[in-house]
C-alpha cells in the first residue's frame, strides 16, 4: 500500500506526458476521419460522422502507390549498400595495413560534416555524374555511413582471432570470411546498420528536394510536401495522407521496437 | 518471444512464424483481398430511385450524374427514371460524385455519394426524394 | 583449437611476404567504396564550396575569382543572413530546455514502476517518424482558426483572440522550436537513461547513508556522472535541430517575413530558387564554421570526447 501511495505522482506525471506526446497524433487521426467541416469551430474532440473517404480522396488525388515504391525502392538501395559497404570497410579497420591511421582520421574528420552543409556540392556532382533524378541519385550519399561504418568495426574486434586464422588456414578469401565468419556473429551490428540507414534514407527530405525533378521519382516525404503546397489546409485529405505516410513507420517502429532503441542508441553513442 | 528462445521449433516454422512475416502477410492478404473486390465490382453502375415529397415514385425525372473535377463538379450523364422510379447510370468513373433528379412540378433533389473506390457499383439504399422548397433556388 | 593455432601461426610467417601484399591490396579495395563515396560527398563538397565562396559563379556563367566580396555582402549588408543566424543561435539554444524536460522524464521512467517499457515507446514513438509528417501535425495543432492550442487557450480564456501563431512574428519561432523539442525529447530520454543505467547502485546506498536527500543525491550523484550523456544529447540535438530543414520548410518555410529562417533553409532558397550557388557556398562556410565552434565547444565543457569514437 505504501508503495501504491508513493508512486502514483510518478504516474501522473508520466502519463500528462504520454498524453503530450501523443495528442498530436490523436489531433490528425480524429482530422482525417471527421465527416464535419473541418473549420467549424469549436472543433469537436471525438470525430462526428467518422468516415474514410479523405483516404480515397487521398488515393486518387496522387500517385502514392508510386511515391511508396519510390520510397521503398531508394530505402532498400540504401540499406543493402550500407550493410555490404560498412561491414567491408569496418572489416578493413580491424586490420592493421599501413594508412590506417590516415583512414582513421579521415572518417572522423568526415563525421562532422553534416550533409546538409554540403548540399550545393552534392546536387552538382550528381548533375555531373548525370544521376540526378533517378534512383541511384537519391540513394548514393547516404551509400555509406561513418557511425555504421564504427558500430561494425566494434562488433568485428570483439570476434575472438583465433576464429579467424582458423578459418584462413582452412583456405577462405577475406571475402567469404567477413560473409561466413564474421557477419553471422554480428547481428546486432546488423540490425542498428539496417535500421539506421532505414530511417536516415525513408525520412529523407532535403536531398530528394532537392535531387528530383519529375513527380516520377518523388519520395514519399516529397510527395506529402507538395501535397500541401497545391491542396493548402482546406481538407482532411491532407491529414489522411499524413497518417498513410506515418503508418508504415509507426508499425515497423512497433514491430521491432527493441531493435529500434537498440539502434538508435548505439549509432549515436558510437557517433 | 524472441527468436532464439525456442530453437525447439523447426527452422523453417521459426523463420515464417514470427511477427516481421506475419504481419506484412497478413496486410498483403488484406489488399489482395480488397484488389480482388474492387475487380470485380468496378462496372461503375449507380443505381438509385426517385421519389416525391410522399414517397411515391417518380417517373420520368431526369436524373443527372455529376463528377467531381478538380473544384467542381461537371455533369457527366443524364437519364429518365422507369416507371418505378428507378435509374442506373453504367459507367460512373469517379469516387466523388452527386446525383440531381428533376421534375417540373413535383420538384429537384440532389446528393452527394461518396465511393469508396472509382467506378464501384452501387445501388442507393436511400431515394432521391424530390421537393417543392429546393425548385426555387 | 590450440593446434590449428599452432599450424596458422607457422603458415602465416611462411607466406608473410605474399600475403602481406595482397592483404593491403584486398584490404584497400574494401575500404574502396567507401572512401569514394566520402570523397565524393564529404570532402570535396566541402573543398568546392570554399572554393565557390571566393568566386563568383552561376551554372551559365564562367567563375571569376572575388576574394571575400561574398563575405563582405554577408556580413555587412544582409539583414537576411543576420537573423538566420541569430535564429539558428536560438534554436540552439534552446536544446537545453528539451534536455531538461527529458532528465525529469528519465529519472521517473527509471524508478521503479509498473508500465515503464510502457511509458518510454510512447514518449520515444515521435522520434524515428518523419519529420515532414510533424511539420504537418504541428501546424495542424498551431492552426489560427481550429488548432488544438487555440482551442485549448481560448476555452480557458486565456486569450479572446485566436493567436495565429505560425503567422506571427513573435511567436512562429517558439512554436517551430516547441515541435522540435517534442520531436527529440524521447531520443534524449532515451539517451539519458542509458546514461544512467550505468552509475553504480552502491553509489545512493552510500550517500543514503551519510544521510543525503534524495535532492542532494541528485546534485552530487546523478548530475556529475550524467555529464557526458547531458552533452551527447546536447551535441546530437544541436546538430540535428540546426539542420531541420524539413520542419521549418514545411512549417512555415521561413516566414513570416524571415523570422523563421535558419541558415540551412536560406542556403536551399539562396541556391536553388534564386540560382545564387557562390553566396549560398559562403554561407554554407560560415554555416559549418559556427557548427564546428559549437560541437568543439560542448565537448571541451563536457569534458572528454563525447560524440568521438575510440580507436586503437
Amino acid at each position: 500500500m505504501a508503495r501504491q501511495r508513493r508512486h502514483w505522482p510518478i504516474h501522473l506525471v508520466l502519463i500528462a506526458a504520454c498524453f503530450v506526446m501523443l495528442v498530436p497524433f490523436y489531433w490528425v487521426l480524429k482530422t482525417s476521419v471527421s465527416g464535419e467541416n473541418i473549420f467549424s469551430y469549436p472543433p469537436s474532440i471525438i470525430p462526428r460522422d467518422p468516415h474514410l473517404f479523405y483516404y480515397v480522396d487521398v488515393w486518387y488525388a496522387i500517385p502514392f502507390a508510386r511515391y511508396f515504391l519510390n520510397s521503398v525502392v531508394v530505402s532498400v538501395l540504401t540499406i543493402i549498400a550500407n550493410v555490404v559497404l560498412n561491414a567491408m570497410a569496418g572489416y578493413s579497420l580491424t586490420q592493421a595495413f599501413a594508412g590506417k591511421q590516415i583512414v582513421l582520421m579521415l572518417f572522423l574528420s568526415c563525421m562532422m560534416i553534416p550533409f546538409q552543409a554540403t548540399i550545393i556540392p552534392a546536387y552538382l556532382i550528381t548533375g555531373k555524374l548525370g544521376l540526378l533524378d533517378s534512383y541511384l541519385g537519391l540513394a548514393l550519399p547516404m551509400f555509406s555511413t561513418i557511425i555504421c561504418i564504427f558500430v561494425f568495426k566494434a562488433s568485428f574486434d570483439a570476434v575472438p582471432r583465433s576464429l579467424l586464422d582458423a578459418a584462413r588456414v582452412d583456405g577462405l578469401s577475406e571475402w567469404l570470411i567477413i560473409w561466413k565468419v564474421m557477419m553471422p556473429l554480428a547481428k546486432a551490428a546488423v540490425a542498428t546498420n539496417v535500421i539506421l540507414s532505414f530511417i536516415w534514407s525513408w525520412n529523407n527530405f532535403m536531398w530528394p528536394l532537392i535531387a528530383t525533378r519529375s513527380q516520377d521519382m518523388q519520395t514519399l516525404p516529397l510527395g506529402l510536401a507538395r501535397f500541401i503546397s497545391y491542396q493548402e489546409d482546406t481538407t482532411g485529405a491532407l491529414y489522411a495522407f499524413c497518417i498513410m505516410v506515418l503508418a508504415p513507420g509507426i508499425l515497423l517502429f512497433l514491430l521491432a521496437q527493441k531493435e529500434f532503441v537498440q539502434g538508435l542508441t548505439t549509432g549515436a553513442t558510437k557517433g | 518471444m524472441s527468436l532464439e528462445e525456442d530453437l525447439a521449433r523447426p527452422r523453417w516454422k521459426r523463420w515464417l512464424f514470427n511477427r516481421f512475416v506475419l504481419v506484412p502477410g497478413g496486410i498483403g492478404i488484406i489488399a489482395i483481398v480488397w484488389n480482388a473486390w474492387v475487380f470485380t465490382h468496378n462496372h461503375g453502375t449507380v443505381a438509385g430511385r426517385v421519389v416525391d415529397a410522399k414517397g411515391a415514385p417518380v417517373e420520368g425525372a431526369e436524373v443527372k450524374l455529376w463528377v467531381f473535377n478538380f473544384t467542381t463538379f461537371v455533369e457527366q450523364a443524364s437519364t429518365q427514371t422507369k416507371a418505378d422510379g428507378s435509374f442506373e447510370f453504367a459507367s460512373n468513373p469517379s469516387h466523388n460524385i452527386q446525383l440531381s433528379a428533376e421534375k417540373a412540378g413535383v420538384g429537384r433533389s440532389r446528393i452527394p455519394v461518396r465511393l469508396y473506390f472509382q467506378s464501384e457499383d452501387i445501388s442507393l439504399k436511400r431515394p432521391l426524394q424530390l421537393s417543392a422548397a429546393e425548385t426555387g433556388k | 583449437m590450440s593446434v590449428t593455432a599452432m599450424d596458422s601461426s607457422v603458415a602465416r610467417s611462411r607466406f608473410t611476404e605474399r600475403r602481406s601484399t595482397r592483404k593491403a591490396v584486398l584490404i584497400w579495395s574494401f575500404l574502396a567504396p567507401s572512401l569514394v563515396i566520402f570523397l565524393l560527398y564529404r570532402i570535396l563538397p566541402l573543398a568546392w564550396n570554399v572554393l565557390l565562396s571566393f568566386e563568383a559563379w552561376s551554372p551559365l556563367k564562367p567563375a571569376v575569382f572575388i576574394g571575400f566580396d561574398n563575405y563582405r555582402e554577408m556580413f555587412q549588408d544582409d539583414d537576411v543572413f543576420w537573423q538566420a543566424l541569430w535564429n539558428t543561435l536560438g534554436i540552439i539554444a534552446s536544446a537545453p530546455l528539451g534536455i531538461a524536460i527529458a532528465l525529469g522524464l528519465a529519472l521517473l521512467v527509471n524508478s521503479n514502476i509498473r508500465g515503464r517499457d510502457v511509458y518510454r515507446t510512447l514518449i520515444f514513438l515521435s522520434y524515428p517518424l518523419m519529420t515532414v509528417a510533424v511539420a504537418i501535425i504541428w501546424r495542424w495543432m498551431f492552426d489560427e482558426r481550429v488548432g488544438l492550442i487555440n482551442y485549448v487557450a481560448r476555452s480557458l480564456h486565456l486569450t479572446d483572440q485566436p493567436i495565429p501563431f505560425l503567422n506571427s512574428f513573435t511567436w512562429a519561432l517558439p512554436c517551430v522550436i516547441a515541435a522540435n523539442i517534442w520531436q527529440m525529447l524521447g531520443f534524449y530520454m532515451i539517451i539519458i537513461l542509458t546514461g544512467l543505467q550505468t552509475i553504480p547502485g552502491n553509489l545512493y546506498e552510500a550517500a543514503e547513508i551519510d544521510g543525503a536527500n534524495s535532492f542532494r543525491r541528485f546534485l552530487r550523484i546523478t548530475l556529475p556522472l550524467l555529464r557526458p550523456s547531458l552533452f551527447l544529447c546536447f551535441v546530437i540535438g544541436m546538430l540535428n535541430s540546426v539542420t531541420s530543414f524539413d520542419l521549418i520548410y514545411v512549417m512555415t518555410n521561413g516566414g513570416p517575413g524571415h523570422a523563421t529562417e535558419i541558415l540551412v533553409t536560406y542556403i536551399y532558397k539562396l541556391a536553388f530558387n534564386q540560382t545564387r550557388f557562390d553566396y549560398a557556398a559562403a554561407i554554407t562556410v560560415v554555416f559549418f564554421l559556427l557548427l564546428l565552434a559549437v560541437t568543439w565547444g560542448a565537448n571541451r565543457l563536457s569534458g572528454g570526447n563525447v560524440g568521438a569514437v575510440e580507436y586503437d
